[in-house]
């Protein structure tokens, strides 16, 4: 794991928790994130960084998915929340 | 539809963890993880441009020569080169900035350790030890990396990503990503031509994939060939 993926992972907590809040639950079970295929992320890296960059967060264990798209995107497109 | 517990609408896209206890609602979100990134660079680069300044970054794997070209700049630049300053992104040492600096450059050395790329938030900081009154052009030398560096903008106004010829002509297909927001293709090296098998054409075509108008040139540091359009480019004045 490294800093560049750990620190995007932070990005997506943030964000994620942010929604959270806004959403009134509790907690995180499942995100997905588009991952376009210019932005310059690795998919794998990302994934294998998330578990532990979300452990003792609202998303500890929530499954993540990573949906590959064209361009450059890196976006959270939505969770599953209760 | 969910095919442990049968949930969800069949056809609906339907994410697959459930607290069977409580329904999970689903949280449309579609933010950009990089907006904090882009906000900061935006203020940057408007801080910058009411003050006049144009911030040019450098972007190229190790050793691309990014700070031969620099050098091979501010030469031609002549006393011009007290109005450019530099942020100098690396991994460890102070070694490109000490070589800027004998050039008669204003620099600002960011040690990044193991992060493998700048970003906005790095520049700004690195801006509160640079003392920019006078200065009409900042340069910002990304971390040595082709990857890493492309999705975070660090308030630069144009973006120049170098190859040099002795990387091999296929490196913009292999990492796309860089080239898809770059304003300037700059092959490197020319004068090394003759001893490598570096196709031009090959290089660039793998460039304009990712981004199909991308401007390029191809310039040697050590020979000078080529330095003129880039200062074309820069909307640069020789000495
Ligand atoms: N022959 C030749 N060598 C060059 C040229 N430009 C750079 N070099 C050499 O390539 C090596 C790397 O150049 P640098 O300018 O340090 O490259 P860089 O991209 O700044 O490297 P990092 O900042 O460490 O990523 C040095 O040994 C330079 O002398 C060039 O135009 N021709
Ligand atoms: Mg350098
Ligand atoms: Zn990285």
């Amino acid at each position: 794991m490294t800093v560049h993926e750990t620190k995007l992972c932070l990005s997506l907590l943030a964000l994620a928790s942010e929604h959270l809040e806004r959403s009134g639950g509790s907690r995180i079970v499942a995100l997905r994130v588009r991952v376009g295929e210019l932005s310059g992320v690795v998919p794998e890296a990302l994934a294998s960084a998330f578990p532990i960059c979300a452990e003792r967060t609202a998303a500890a264990g929530a499954e993540l998915t990573l949906e590959p798209v064209p361009g450059r995107e890196l976006e959270l497109q939505e969770m599953e929340v209760i | 539809m969910c095919g442990t517990c049968g949930c969800g609408q069949p056809g609906e896209p339907r994410l697959h963890h459930h607290d069977h206890e409580v329904e999970a609602r689903r949280v449309v979100v579609e933010r950009s993880l990089l907006e904090d990134n882009d906000r900061r660079s935006e203020a940057l680069k408007k801080r910058l441009a009411a003050r006049g300044i144009e911030a040019v970054g450098l972007v190229g794997g190790p050793g691309a020569g990014k700070t031969a070209l620099l050098e091979a700049t501010f030469a031609a630049l002549g006393p011009a080169v007290a109005g450019q300053a530099v942020v100098e992104g690396d991994c460890a040492t102070d070694h490109d900035a000490r070589r800027v600096e004998a050039c008669g450059a204003r620099v600002a050395q960011v040690v990044t350790g193991s992060l493998c790329h700048l970003d906005a938030h790095l520049v700004e900081h690195a801006l509160e030890d640079l003392d920019l009154d006078g200065v009409e052009r900042l340069w910002i030398e990304n971390v040595g990396n082709l990857v890493c560096p492309a999705p975070f903008a660090c308030g630069e106004t144009r973006r120049a990503v170098l190859v040099s010829v002795t990387e091999g002509d296929d490196k913009p297909e292999k990492y796309p990503a860089v080239f898809a927001d770059a304003d300037l293709l700059v092959v490197s090296k020319l004068d090394l031509l003759p001893h490598v098998d570096f196709d031009l054409e090959r290089c660039l075509a793998g460039a304009r994939r990712a981004r199909p108008d991308l401007p390029a040139l191809a310039l040697s540091a050590r020979t000078g060939e080529g330095i003129d359009a880039w200062l074309a480019w820069l909307g640069a004045e020789r000495s």
